[in-house]
């Protein structure tokens, strides 16, 4: 992550050479500059005065930069602490509050730099004062979650915003935002939407004529050293308790592959290397909706996906209800773990999901069928269903999805690695264009590219048993 | 070099002085500075008087600060501060901020010295560490036919005693433009080591001691500077002053005497190796009490500074 700060510098600085030696100096050290403000005195007794943003490749380089720079006079920008503004109701924010983005965030609080807990895009940060014996904190609120009360920051003042360093651009340019940044280097090379770093909207840059095996090689990396982290991880913390491998809790790293997938993945005869995915361990978290779980459980007990015979192509008689019949049945069951549970339902996405423990959400939408009983409906509850699950996710990967893949974006860090893969560009594109710029995307079948996909890490396909 | 359109240095007519009684080696805050080797007292004197009598023989008053105990350093008179003589003005000064606790003592005893002597003293705002005129000297060029010469300038020098960001506010104090020039070489502590004006052509120019950027600042200031080689930098050539047209020196090769003879110039050289022990020569010996710094020349008024803002988005 590049960090950003604004430096001045005052005094006869032009005639000194004083302001070509900072911008010499910025530039020498790796950095980048840009100036904001100058003014120059008109005669020989005015001093000058100017603003530079400089812009390092991580918090460090600038910290170290500006110390050499304050010999020479340039200094940081006296910084203020955020506005804070109580909540007057539950579920409104204050007027003029600031607006997140999902990059890493700083607030100034009580002269110092607090970083914001949960980056995530269209927030407000909500800050807890520093109380007896714990400091300040500062962490990312919906709207909808905000309380009557809360301390909300307002206003750019005392906001600090980290720019993710383009990918590509230097060693650990990657996703890991623990010590263990990845060894095989596949990070590093990813390529990101824009490309271009900051934070912004319609900036993305997507193309379906990009060489197919390499986007699978890259997205296989990206699994294969995020499962290279989590065992590292649960090594280490085997080494400090022995037995003890519970993988889940507030210490995650960045380390789980979270997979978005769409109904087009049952469709396109997907689901039973998605299932081999899961089935292997390659995928901790699976978000879809009704229709993905739908026809997932359809194609397992029925052997058909909306009606029509996966083995064959054609659309089956009276296919049509197909669907309808598996969401009422799975409604007597109740869920879909209890349908696994008394044998009704023995393969598939959600099958695997269920036997392996892979953690899912099923985020309702309004033309739903049924819906299956695990679907949240209330879409307040399922982004937050989501949100919770989103922790300590290092790899997104969405498949064929538009709304969820969005909703999904929304939620995640510009840290996480995001893969969107789908047969339409503008699906891509759109995700990028609502802020998760992190994403690469790749235009292609999803139902070709899940089972190279599974093929490249060695993951078996689970075949529907009809 | 040429005589044509040198025009002698405005100040340098009177100096303040304090007689070395109480100098000496007592701590380190120097590279040339080493408490086992301390200067002969003796010598200290007669090389101190000598150079008083250079100067007195050049032309030049000289006053006298009374030695305090406990302060060797107090005979380096030009870190006392800054002086300006200003026509038109009061004669101020602005008291030194040592960065050092060692010498902050004295500055009691300059500013007492000042106040008794008619000078207005005038505190430099800020915190930031300034050692007067060795770190801070004024170059006025000459005038050429086409243009009035302009006013002076304060050639400053920052990073090993002095704060750059106490530039600015003696800019401000004074009314003096600044050129603020790094001093990278700590064997170059001060700007007096590296620079001395002699008249509104030339000036002596260490370039040991400066950055590309500080060169380049001196040659923008400077018509016609004298390079120093390295050893004459090194034997603190470009630490003496100028009465008239006398350079007096505390060394000068054969190469730069005869650069300075045929810049007009007469060189008196009068060793002052006792107190090179202590990292200083004959412009930290001496401060000059009649430096105009503040002037205003014509047709440089108006307040207005030109803004340009460069869009955030």
């Amino acid at each position: 992550m590049s960090a950003s700060e604004v430096l001045r510098l005052d005094g006869h600085v032009v005639d000194s050479l004083v302001l070509a030696k900072v911008l010499d100096l910025v530039v020498d050290s790796g950095a980048t500059y840009r100036i904001l403000e100058m003014e120059i005195g008109t005669t020989r007794r005015d001093p000058s005065h100017v603003r530079i943003e400089v812009t390092a490749s991580s918090e460090e380089s600038l910290e170290a930069l500006f110390a050499s720079l304050h010999v020479h006079g340039a200094n940081r920008e006296d910084a203020a602490d955020a506005l804070l503004v109580p909540a007057e109701r539950d579920g409104v924010l204050p007027e003029g509050f600031y607006a997140t983005t999902n990059l890493p965030t700083r607030v100034r609080l009580g002269g110092r730099w607090t970083s914001v807990e949960s980056p995530e895009m269209d927030c407000a940060v909500v800050v807890e004062p520093d109380s007896e014996g714990a400091a300040a904190s500062a962490r990312t609120v919906p709207m909808h979650r905000v309380r009557r009360g809360d301390m909300v920051v307002v206003g750019s003042g005392g906001v600090r915003v980290d720019r993710p360093t383009p990918r590509g651009c230097g060693a650990g340019a990657g996703a890991g935002n623990d010590e263990d940044e990845d060894e095989d280097g596949d990070e590093g090379e990813l390529g990101s939407l824009t490309g271009g770093g900051s934070f912004g909207f319609m900036t993305s840059d997507v193309s379906s004529e990009k060489p197919k095996a390499l986007s699978v090689e890259r997205v296989a990396g990206a699994l294969r050293s995020a499962r290279s982290r989590r065992e590292r991880r649960s090594g280490r913390q085997e080494d400090r308790s022995p037995g003890g491998g519970a993988d889940r809790g507030a210490d995650r790293g960045a380390d789980r592959v979270l997979v978005v997938a769409g109904p087009a993945v049952v469709h396109t005869g997907a689901a039973p290397a998605l299932a081999g995915l899961v089935r292997d361990g390659w995928v901790q978290v699976l978000f879809a909706g009704n229709g993905f779980a739908t026809h997932d459980v359809e194609s397992a007990v029925l052997g058909t996906s909306l009606g029509v015979p996966l083995a064959g192509g054609r659309p089956a008689e009276h296919g049509h209800a197909n669907h309808l019949r598996v969401i009422n049945e799975l409604r007597r069951y109740g869920s879909i773990e209890a349908a696994v549970q008394a044998g009704w339902l023995a393969s598939g996405v959600l099958y695997e999901c269920v036997k392996a423990g892979v953690p899912f959400v099923l985020a309702g939408s309004i033309r739903d069928d049924g819906p299956i009983p695990d679907v949240v409906t209330d879409t307040l509850q399922a982004a937050d269903a989501m949100r919770e699950q989103v922790a300590g996710v290092g790899v997104a990967i969405m498949l064929a999805s538009t709304l969820h893949a969005i909703a999904t974006g929304n939620l995640l860090p510009a840290g996480v690695e995001t893969f969107c893969v789908d047969i339409n560009q503008a699906v891509v594109t759109k995700l990028a264009d609502r802020g998760s710029h992190q994403a690469m995307g790749i235009v292609t079948d999803v139902g070709l590219f899940v089972s190279e996909l599974a093929a490249a890490v060695g993951a078996l396909p689970v075949p529907s048993p009809t | 070099m040429s005589e044509d359109g040198a025009r002698p240095l405005a100040w340098g007519r009177r100096y303040l002085v304090c007689s070395p009684e109480h100098f000496t080696v007592a701590y380190e805050i120097n590279p040339y500075m080493h408490v086992e080797v301390r200067p002969d007292p003796e010598r200290a004197m007669s090389e101190h008087q000598a150079l008083v009598s250079t100067l007195e023989e050049a032309g030049a008053q000289v006053e006298r600060l009374c030695p305090v105990e406990g302060l060797p350093d107090l005979v380096f008179c030009a870190n006392a501060g800054l002086v300006d003589c200003a026509a038109g003005g009061p004669k101020r000064f602005v008291p030194s901020r040592f960065r050092h606790p060692e010498r902050q003592g004295e500055s009691a005893h300059d500013t007492a010295w000042f106040a008794e002597n008619g000078f207005e003293v005038a505190e430099l705002p800020g915190d930031e560490p300034f050692e007067g005129a060795g770190d801070a000297l004024p170059f006025q060029a000459s005038g050429v036919a086409t243009s009035p010469a302009p006013g002076p300038v304060m050639l400053a020098g920052y990073k090993m005693r002095s704060s750059i960001s106490a530039h600015a506010a003696i800019s401000e104090l004074l009314g003096a433009p600044v050129r603020s020039v790094e001093l990278v070489d700590e064997r170059y502590y001060h700007v007096d080591l590296v620079f001395c004006p002699l008249d509104g052509q030339h000036a002596l120019v260490a370039p040991q001691g400066l950055d590309r950027y500080g060169c380049k600042v001196v040659e923008a200031l400077v018509p016609e500077p004298v390079w120093l080689e390295e050893d004459e930098a090194a034997s603190f050539c470009a630490n003496s002053v100028v009465v008239g047209r006398v350079v007096v020196m505390p060394a000068c090769s054969p190469r730069l005497g005869r650069l300075l003879e045929k810049a007009g110039f007469e060189v008196a050289v009068t060793p002052v190796g006792e107190f090179q022990k202590a990292g200083g020569g004959v412009r930290c010996l001496t401060l000059a009490l009649d430096t105009p710094l503040s002037s205003h020349p014509a047709g440089d008024s108006g307040n207005h500074a030109q803004r340009y803002r460069t869009s955030r988005n």
